[in-house]
């Protein structure tokens, strides 16, 4: 829900419940004036009626609508002014209503009069209904203007936070900008803009430097790995080499040049996923394909391995050229490399998919984890675990599918362009 | 046969120097852009290897400023920048060769022999080597004058082995001068000694002598001495 729908129901909520005690005070206040009013009409018409019995001299007991007089004689007592609740006959109605009813014995001159007056008195329920009635137009109102002023809100006073809001979703690390600070009359909004380009700037600039970093250690690295390279092979020139000595210096430069080939790979991976390889263009991957298995038919030759190839005329895929060579390079590797001696490799290509089947040893490890980095499967010494992560990575950022299916002895990994 | 290294990198070039001094080669060495210009404005090289990273400037222009100076002196581009762009770009300036860095020693000497092969020798030119003649130009050998059947890799493999003759060459580096960029993938030593075995069989069948020696269970050896 919108922040500013909530805030919109919430206030309703709210401005309900002061609605309802509203309406009770409301109720209260009217009810005491009304009473206070009543009273002081009566009162007043006490002395209108004690004018009266001055004037006529009163003397039998007088009794018209709403006003009772009766004479008491000389000895009585005066009392206080009462009031209270009754129910008389209203002549006009004709019928019984409740009325507020006074009391008093008054002395006119020498004489005593008890007198009693009544008047139609305001109902509670009256007064009621006229307060709900009263409150619910206004609540109804109020509804009407709080979601009128909501819409407003939301399209002219949250235009800068969606304006914010939108440049925050089209951020990307890789389009090399941050998002530009932009002034806003609200302070929270201002805030917001400012600390947004600040963080933006700043991951920007970290991103930068370690994607600076990871291609600068690996190019670094060939510098000294290069150097140490040269020394072992200046030494396996000098003479009176003993085997042991040969040996050793022979698979400390094993090591070093599987650590530089490490290095290589772990480069191209992190160009990969930097995308700086942004050109797609369409290539011809049966040509591809046909060149680099005529450069492979030496090696699967050597392990007397078949090569069977199924290969369809004028395949068109997008895909930078040299990501496509190296992504085919290493299926071709893998497919050769984990086979067996008189194994077979099976390459399908079609407009839909690129497919390579081959013989050798089933998977000890879960396959699903078979395209992660540095997973292998046997630990053989040539392989540093970084081929099939390549090709996924390729594949992700071409946009095709990989799957692998294994059978027994047979595998088989397809990309699905 | 005069070379000149550019290299900022002092321990690298004195690798190189020392072991193209082995190999009796005159090896100048100046460690940036400016003391290079000013020796190939003074002196003539046969082969320049040229590092692109340098402190002061950019190897490429280097490369421009001898194709200008001199069109004779061949160019071998060394870097670890291995990037397909500077290749492509090296090459168009007119480099010969591009050896990206880490590199075997014994590939260098493999790439500067070819180089002063086709620059200073006429390109199609036989290496004679006793009873063994290869002609560089159509990748033909003979043994006593007797044409040999090699495969391409074989061929490959013998040159390789000549040019580095007396030198011990380990079955990864001769792995890595034939297959390159897919020697990772392969289990090349054992494909390294089926070339040889192959290679040793062909030249003693056509009556050539046993050079090839397997020193140590680690490499070959092509001994000129047997």
């Amino acid at each position: 829900m919108k922040l500013i729908f909530k805030i919109t129901l919430l206030y309703l909520l709210i401005s309900l419940v002061v609605f309802l005690i509203g309406g009770l005070i409301t109720h209260q206040i009217i009810m005491r004036e009304v009473v206070f009013e009543e009273q002081r009409f009566l009162k007043e018409r006490l002395d209108f009626a004690i004018r009266m019995i001055e004037r006529r001299k009163l003397h039998k007991p007088f009794e018209r609508d709403k006003i009772k007089i009766i004479p008491l004689g000389t000895r009585a007592k005066e009392t206080e002014i009462a009031f209270s609740d009754t129910v008389v006959m209203h002549s006009t109605l004709q019928r019984m209503e409740p009325h507020n009813k006074l009391d008093v014995v008054k002395k006119v001159g020498d004489q005593y009069y008890k007198v009693t007056l009544y008047d139609l008195i305001v109902e509670e329920d009256d007064v009621a209904e006229g307060v709900n009635e009263a409150l619910i137009k206004v609540y109804l109102l109020l509804l009407v203007v709080v979601l009128i002023l909501s819409w407003v809100a939301s399209v002219f006073l949250l235009k800068p936070f969606n304006f914010t809001l939108e440049h925050i979703k089209n951020f990307s690390l890789r389009k090399n900008d941050h998002i530009k600070y932009k002034k806003s009359s609200t302070r929270e909004f201002d805030k917001l803009n400012k600390f947004v380009e600040e963080m933006t700037e700043k991951i920007q600039t970290d991103y930068q430097s370690l994607k600076e970093f990871t291609e600068n250690a690996s190019h670094e690295m060939q510098t000294p790995l290069s150097i140490a390279n040269g020394k072992l092979e200046l030494l396996m020139e000098s003479d009176n080499l003993t085997d042991e000595q040969v040996a050793l210096i022979v698979s400390a430069q094993g090591s070093v040049q599987r650590l530089s080939r490490m290095g290589k790979a772990l480069s191209l991976l992190t160009k990969i996923e930097n995308k700086e390889f942004e050109s797609t263009e369409e290539i011809d991957l049966n040509k591809l394909l046909s060149k680099l298995l005529f450069d492979f038919k030496e090696l699967a030759g050597l392990k007397s391995i078949k090569i069977e190839t199924e290969i369809q005329e004028n395949v068109k895929v997008k895909i930078d050229n040299t990501l496509a060579a190296i992504m085919v390079t290493n299926l071709i590797q893998n497919a050769i490399r984990h086979n067996y001696e008189e194994g077979w490799v099976k390459v399908v290509l079609s407009a839909k998919s690129l497919s390579i089947s081959n013989t050798g040893a089933a998977l000890k490890s879960d396959p699903g984890l078979l395209f992660e980095r540095f997973r292998k499967d046997n630990q053989s010494k040539e392989s540093i675990g970084l081929g099939l992560s390549i090709v996924k990575k390729i594949c992700e950022v071409s946009s095709f599918d990989i799957t692998y299916q294994h059978q027994d002895e047979s595998h088989k990994i397809e990309i699905i362009f | 046969m005069k070379l000149l290294l550019v290299e900022d990198h002092a321990e690298l070039a004195s690798n190189i120097i020392s072991y193209l001094a082995k190999a009796g080669y005159v090896c100048e060495w100046c460690n940036n852009y400016q003391n290079a210009i000013n020796k190939l404005s003074g002196f003539e090289y046969d082969i320049i290897m040229l590092d692109l990273m340098l402190p002061d400037g950019d190897g490429l222009d280097i490369l421009k400023f001898v194709k200008q100076q001199s069109a004779d002196t061949g160019v071998l581009i060394l870097s670890a920048k291995n990037a397909l762009d500077d290749k492509i770009k090296g090459l168009d300036l007119g480099a010969d060769d591009y050896l990206p860095k880490p590199f075997h020693l014994s590939e260098l000497n493999a790439r500067l022999k070819a180089i002063y092969r086709r620059r200073h020798l006429g390109g199609a030119h036989d290496i004679i080597f006793n009873e063994i003649s290869l002609n560089t130009d159509t990748m033909e050998v003979k043994v006593n004058d007797e044409y040999l059947d090699l495969t391409r890799k074989e061929y490959e493999m013998l040159l390789y082995m000549i040019v580095n003759k007396s030198r011990l060459l380990t079955k990864q580096s001769i792995a890595e001068h034939l297959w390159g960029d897919y020697m990772d993938s392969v289990d090349s030593f054992d494909f390294v000694y089926q070339h040889i075995k192959n290679l040793r069989k062909k030249i003693v069948q056509a009556g050539g002598r046993d050079y090839i020696q397997t020193m140590y269970g680690s490499g070959y050896k092509f001994n000129p001495n047997i």
